[in-house]
Order: structure tokens, then sequence, then C-alpha cells
């Protein structure tokens, strides 16, 4: 065992003590591998989910400048962006030859900057998802990241996300510095078999995107109902009613969250009543050391004090929203919302939403397709419940395409309805855990 | 290229208007507006019929103005997929 030295105080390392379970294995966030790394600044490729916690720990107990990430996430080009940029760029657990834990588990493969720069101390680097173009450095600190602060009741949290990425280090900063906060890491191949971990481990508190908790409904409902969760939180993609609504009929009592978060603007929204979209009234009012949502030209606009570095005043997020009632709905990302059929204009989360309203879809995404006479037209891919909701009328069939669209041609205009609908066997989800709907 | 017959874009079109409760006259020479068969119809034949070619039709191509009646929809497709 070795005992980390505290940098800072102790406040980074507060939750030293917790549980950490990775690889199926119960250890400590003081127990982790000691790392001995390259210099700053440094960009770590994690093969290994142990080493990516491993390389957080040591980030708050000794500093530097740090960019962590998968491997799948950086590619050759990125790479040699990261060298360029002054980077030593390193593969972490790649080779378990390579890997010790006596005297410090060393970096294999290390690839030297093009270029040495001054360290920027204390920084945290953060790839975006790319979900939009090529993903992009977001600077950030510990202190930026870690937005859970006040007391908080003991849990058992499951990281289903993949190393580095702004959620994973919202599960793991609050791991690090909240005593009672436990971990339990899903390694991308036991993402189908969460719910079995899940159980075995005691986990009572969970954050997944959409996409993870609908395919996890479609494909294991009697295993989550088996989680004894007390906590859901959703973010990542658009939430719609719907999701909320199943994960409320199989946890009644839990309490069910909703946050909006990004590398760029930080953990902004965070709304606790169930409902899809954000109270109206929070638009515009200004608070101390609180984001200020606005909405311009239908586009969610942050003021916040958890921006990434670099980005200051009013940022334009590029997400959709709309107010519709005493809420302000976010439907999805503005430059492929939109969706323009003979000069009508569809919003295809609108769409999304109504597809993954009905009882038998387990997931939807919609998308404009290139359509004589019209330019586009709106067309669905959907997948249908295993197990259908107390209200479905039938059992689904291949026949299916037509009831779902005169489903959508009861709830939406002419040209809004998707006339074309694939019926896909399985969630497709990305490492990010989205399915880019 | 795998190419449809006539008869098969026919079945696609009464499919089409079948899944809105609409029948698809025998008579290749009623007016569309009879059928009640829209340019939204008429998109999602021809995607229709793309999903069955495995390949892109091209929607550039003139002649769309001259469709008034059913069989001028199945003549213009069958001839789309030669372009």
């Amino acid at each position: 065992m070795s005992t980390a030295p505290a940098r800072l105080g102790t406040s980074w390392l507060a939750g030293a003590g917790n549980r950490v379970v990775v690889g199926g294995t119960s250890t400590t966030w003081r127990d982790l591998p000691e790392l001995d790394l390259p210099p700053a600044p440094l960009a770590v490729l994690a093969h290994d989910a142990r080493y990516a916690l491993a390389a957080a720990r040591h980030h708050a107990v000794h500093g530097g400048e740090l960019l962590l990430s998968t491997p799948g996430r950086v590619d050759e080009a990125m790479r040699a962006e990261l060298r360029e940029a002054g980077f030593t760029v390193t593969d972490l657990g790649a080779d378990a030859g390579s890997v010790g834990t006596s005297g410090g588990a060393g970096a294999a493969g290390a690839v030297t900057p093009a270029g040495f720069r001054p360290v920027e101390h204390d920084r945290l680097w953060l790839l975006t998802s790319g979900s939009t173009g090529r993903p992009k450095r977001v600077g950030h600190t510990l202190a930026s990241l870690t937005t859970v602060r006040g007391e908080q009741p003991a849990r058992t949290w499951l990281c289903p996300y993949a190393p580095g990425t702004y959620a994973w280090w919202q599960v793991v900063t609050l791991s690090l510095t909240q005593p009672g906060q436990d971990l339990v890491v899903v390694e991308p191949e036991q993402l189908d078999d969460w719910p079995a971990l899940a159980a075995t481990h005691g986990v009572d508190a969970a954050s997944g995107t959409p996409t993870f908790w609908r395919r996890t409904l479609h494909r294991d409902p009697a295993g989550l109902a088996r989680v004894p969760l007390r906590q859901l939180t959703l973010g990542g993609e658009p939430v719609d009613q719907a999701i909320l609504d199943r994960l409320r009929e199989v946890f009644p009592t839990a309490r069910i969250s909703w946050i909006y978060a990004s590398s760029e603007v930080g953990a902004a929204i965070v709304v606790h009543d169930g409902r899809a979209g954000f109270p109206a009234e929070w638009l515009d009012r200004a608070a101390p050391g609180r984001p200020t949502l606005g909405v311009r030209d239908g586009e969610l606009v942050i003021t916040s004090p958890h921006h990434g570095t670099g980005l200051a005043g009013p940022v334009h997020t590029g997400d959709r929203a709309q107010l519709v009632g005493d809420r302000v709905l976010i439907t999805g990302r503005l430059d492929s919302d939109e969706i323009n059929v003979g000069g009508s204009k569809v919003s295809a989360g609108g769409v999304r939403d109504v597809l993954t309203a009905h009882p038998w879809v387990a997931w939807a995404r919609v998308t404009g397709r290139r359509a004589p006479l019209l330019g586009h037209m709106v067309v669905a891919e959907v997948v249908l419940t295993t197990a259908p909701q107390p209200d479905a009328p039938t059992e689904p069939t291949a026949a299916d395409e037509a009831a779902l669209v005169r489903w959508c041609a009861e709830r939406l205009p002419d040209y809004a309805v998707p006339r074309r609908i694939r019926v896909l066997t399985e969630i497709p989800v990305k490492e990010t855990l989205k399915s880019d709907v | 290229m795998t190419e449809l017959s006539r008869t098969q874009i026919r079945d696609l079109m009464g499919q089409v208007l079948a899944n809105q409760g609409k029948v698809l006259p025998d008579d290749d020479g009623t007016d569309l507006r009879d059928v009640g068969f829209r340019s939204l119809d008429f998109s999602e034949l021809a995607l229709r019929v793309e999903d069955e070619t495995g390949e892109e039709l091209n929607f550039d191509a003139p002649g769309l103005r001259r469709i008034a009646t059913v069989g001028d929809v199945l003549d213009f497709l069958v001839e789309l997929q030669r372009q």
C-alpha cells in the first residue's frame, strides 16, 4: 500500500478512504497503484479504468498539467496535435508487463512533445465529445470540476463513463473529495451487464445518459429493478419525459434528476422534480455563484462560474431550447435538430419525443433524408421494447412501421411525420454513452 | 443495379396510400388529386424505391412537372431508376 502525500491540504483527497470497485475488485483511492509518470504537460491515454483513476489521484496529489482520455478518443492526428501542443503522450495499462505496483506503475510508450513549454500547474484538460466535429481541448482544474461541495448522504455511485470525460470527472471528483461516496466503475466490456455488477456491490446511485438508461431498460429491466437505486441521474443528451417516467415506474421512491453539463459550461442545470425541461422562471435569474440561463433565438445561452478556461460571459451552447408552457425544453443540437421539409421547419427532437412516448418504442433517432420535391423528409430509426408497457395494445410486429406512422400523424403536422421508420434490434451506443440522437 | 418493375412500384404506391387508409385505384389514368396522393406521398414512395433497390435516385432529373396521374408517377420512377 502507498500513502499519497497531501499537496493542497486534504480537501482534494478527503475521500481517499472511499471504496473503489474497479475490474470487479474492491480497493480504496488510497490503495490504487502509485504511478511513475513522465513530467507534465502530460496526456495519459488510459487503457484500463484502474489506471485512469490512479492518474486522477496522482494529479490530486502532485498537480501538474494533465489531459486524461481513453485511447479510443485520441486518433493519430490528435496524438500529433497533442505533441505539437507540448504534451508528452503516454499509454497507460496497454501492456500489463509494463505496469507494476510496487515501486510505482510505469507508462508504456511515452512519446515526447515536439517542444517544451511552461507547465500550467494544476491544469486539467478535457476533450469534448466531438459529437459536433473534432474534439476540442477545454481547460479545467480539480476545483472547477468539483461541483458537488455540500455534505452529501453516503452513496455508492456507479461510474459507467469513459475516463476523462466531463461526466467521469464529476463522479470521480465527488468520490475523491467527499467521504462516504464510494465508486463502482463499469469497464466498457461490462456495460451490458452493469445491473448485476451494481447489485453485487450495493450501488445505490447511478448517473448515465438517456441512451444508457434506455439500453438498460431494453436489455435487462428485471436486473435493473434489482439494483437498490436511491438516486438516478441523467445527462449528456436531451432528456425527455418518457425516459423519466419509465425510470419512475421502476424506482417509484428514488430521486430522479437530470443535469445539463458540458466540458465548456460545466454543470449548469440540475432538475429534481421528475419533469423534462427546467422551470421557465429560472431564465435570466442571476444569483451569486450560480449559472445564469437564457434563451436567445432558440438557443440555450449560459453564463457560468464553472466555465472551462478561456470561456467567459455568455456561452452559446449550440443546443436548441424551447419554451413549452411553464418549462424550457432542451431538444437537441441546433445544427442537426432542424429538418427543412419543403420549407416547413421540423424539430427532430420534437418528433423523437413523440416516438419515444409510444409504449412500444424503447429508443428513437430522427433525421432528415434527401427526397424529391421537398428537399428532405423526416425519417426515423427505432428500437422496440422487448417487454411492452402495460398499456401497449399488442405485441410489436414487423408491421409496426404503419402503426408508428399513424401514432405520429395523430400528434404532428403532416410534414413532420416520419414516413420511413426503420426498426433496429439494439440501441446503438458510443463510448460516450451517447447515440447522437 | 437492382431495378424495380412498374408493378413492384405500383405495389409500393399502394402501401403508401394504404398506410393512410386510402386505396390505389386500378386505373393508371386516375388523377393524383382524386386519389389524395400528395408531394409528401410521392417523396415517401421515392424513398421506398431507394430502400428496395439500395440505390439513390437522381432527384435532379427533369420531368417532375409532368406528373399528374398514377401512371405518370409509375413511369417517372421506372425512368428515374435508369438515370
